[in-house]
């Protein structure tokens, strides 16, 4: 092949090759946003007439309950997350810093606990919650995802707080700050880009979610949002399959955002996670 | 997402004289029970119990009774049990083959282009979304008659009356088609964070060489990728055992549990059958085939790359 013929076909077949990827997109805005009296099965590639993207939305988080399901989700990909870099940072401190008595060997069992897959823990979870009282609970959702997410937050903090040199604790020592203050004031502000990286995308895990809301939930004030949808499209209860897309581009908006506006940020914070 | 970190090489810290600072042994128990607390309670006690569940016959009610190996026994008996070992089997083959050889060759075509970036674009946003909405969007694409067939009718291709989602193992293929157009441009992105990786003056010395092309790609560009390579092969196996979401969303497991993967049955049985026992043999040998797949492939990469 020529240098000449190279600098045409590769881009060429990038964009073949982008637009095949872009065209489910293009099908999920076009059919979410038609009016489903207009709506033709067989049609679907045909552009819209009139937009009704919003009312069809608006279907969905009524009539779908998805609105419910968002707020339920928000705390969750919210606390679950926060909560864990704390904990995962609070034992890569311990490890560190304090030179917790065999440290590696705690850190390596928390970190064990996301080896094996969920399904190992599901039906225990669910028989446990309900036993405690907390099956169908924002609690008990809040808890397993915390549960979830602390061992990848362990394996981040730690590597990052591995690269603070100790002469910092010993000289915050030296000043007569306890642990307490020591982590809160120093350890934990040095590390806000790997705290916001690992946040970003345990978050994310959250709101994607589907199986751990299947086996711990049930009502619609509980259940997370990709539950929700999943429900949303089996019954098509008195839905019409627009809203359902309509639903389903509407859950998808939040981490397509993220994800490209935070692109920086997060590869920035898992670099300096390495050392 | 994780497969970024994961991929990164872990480092330790840099070891230290060692100082015995008695007055911080509490702290340092302090700061790390919440951790080991809630992953013990919540993940390591679960998976004893699944473990010692899945040699009992329990329905959730009464109390659970020792049945031994026979839950292993009837489930390899199952016709379901092995088309749904079948299945996961393609899965794994698929995954590791269709999204890393695309997320490869996006890369490779995109790295130094002008605009490569944004013609990488478009592989990205499906990463983006979640396995639930990718598995909406395509239930949307492969209904029979949908857009697929409408597509291919109106360019005259074959196909157009294919029932993608009711016929196995069709409905297992398309669906690895979805989950390859999810994650292809993640793996894009790795490569050619591994490609910037790779030192310019052995390249431009195979350059001068009078190498490009393909030949510039098979003997500097793959060999120089393989430490990279290994990790997203590992990765994507591993996924692909697990796969769930986008065979829920989109055929529940198919009509006559044809297209089920084993994270599938696992949940089928549990939850639908409440035949926990034997939810539970599946949970097992799942996770026994998932950590042997990850030590054997991370064993034989490692020994192959010393030997390179």
């Amino acid at each position: 092949m020529t240098p000449m013929a190279a600098r045409i076909l590769r881009p060429a077949i990038l964009v073949v090759l982008g637009l095949i990827w872009l065209a489910p997109i293009y099908l999920l805005l076009v059919n979410a946003s038609k009016d489903p009296a207009r709506y033709a099965a067989d049609q679907v590639w045909r552009p819209v007439s009139d937009f009704a993207l919003f009312d069809n939305i608006r279907q969905a988080w009524e009539i779908g309950g998805l609105g419910d399901a968002v707020t339920s989700t928000v705390l969750y990909s919210v606390i679950a997350p926060a909560l864990a870099v704390l904990i995962g940072a609070a034992i890569g401190f311990g490890i560190v810093a304090l030179r917790l008595k065999h440290g590696f060997f705690w850190f390596v069992l928390v970190f064990g606990g996301t080896v094996f897959p969920l399904q190992m823990i599901l039906m225990p979870l669910f028989v446990g919650y309900v036993e405690a009282a907390i099956y169908d609970s924002r609690l008990g959702m809040v808890a397993i995802y915390t549960a979830v997410t602390v061992p990848f937050s362990a394996l981040v903090m730690r590597n990052f707080l591995g690269g603070i040199a100790h002469q910092v604790f010993e000289a915050a020592v030296m000043d007569g700050a306890s642990t307490w203050r020591i982590f809160w004031r120093i350890y934990l502000p040095m590390s806000t880009s790997a705290l916001v990286a690992v946040f970003i995308l345990q978050a994310t895990f959250v709101w994607n979610d589907l199986l751990l809301g299947l086996a711990l939930s049930q009502s619609d004030d509980v259940r997370p949002l990709m539950t929700a949808v999943t429900a949303l499209q089996d019954t098509y209860g008195g839905l019409q399959l627009t809203a359902v897309l309509a639903g389903g581009l509407l859950v998808s908006l939040p981490t397509v955002v993220l994800f490209l506006s935070t692109q920086r940020i997060f590869s920035r914070g898992l670099n300096l996670g390495q050392f | 997402m994780s497969g970024l970190a994961v991929a990164a090489p872990e480092q330790t810290t840099t070891p230290r004289p060692v100082r015995r600072r008695g007055s911080y042994r509490w702290s340092a128990r302090g700061f790390s029970l919440p951790a080991v607390l809630v992953v013990a309670v919540l993940l390591y006690l679960p998976f004893l119990w699944t473990t010692w569940i899945s040699f009992t016959e329990y329905n959730g009610l009464g109390s659970p009774s020792w049945v031994g190996l026979d839950n292993y026994r009837a489930m390899f008996d199952d016709p379901n049990f092995l088309t749904s070992l079948r299945n996961t089997l393609i899965w794994v083959v698929g995954s590791i083959t269709v999204p890393v050889g695309l997320g490869l060759l996006i890369a490779t075509l995109s790295y130094g282009m002008r605009f490569g970036s944004w013609l990488r674009l478009p592989f990205l946003i499906p990463y983006a979304i979640s396995g639930v909405a990718v598995g909406v969007v395509w239930r949307f694409v492969l209904q029979n008659g949908g857009g697929l067939s409408q597509a291919l009718d109106a360019l005259g291709l074959p196909g157009a009356d294919s029932r993608w989602l009711s016929d196995a193992p069709l409905n297992t293929i398309v669906m690895i088609g979805a989950a390859a157009w999810q994650q292809s441009g993640v793996n894009a992105l790795l490569f050619v964070i591994g490609l910037q990786s790779i030192p310019r003056e052995p390249i431009e010395a195979a350059r001068l060489d009078g190498a490009s092309g393909w030949r510039m790609f098979r003997h500097m560009h793959w060999p120089m990728l393989r430490p990279l390579t290994t990790v997203v092969v590992g990765l994507s196996l591993v996924a692909s055992l697990k796969t769930f979401d986008i065979v829920w969303v989109m055929t529940k497991g198919g009509p006559g549990r044809n297209a089920e993967t084993l994270a599938v049955t696992m949940y089928e049985e549990t939850f639908v059958n409440s035949a926990y026992g034997a939810g539970s043999a599946v949970a097992v040998f799942l996770s026994v085939v998932t950590f042997l797949a990850a030590i054997t492939y991370l064993r034989r990469q490692l020994s192959a790359e010393r030997t390179v």
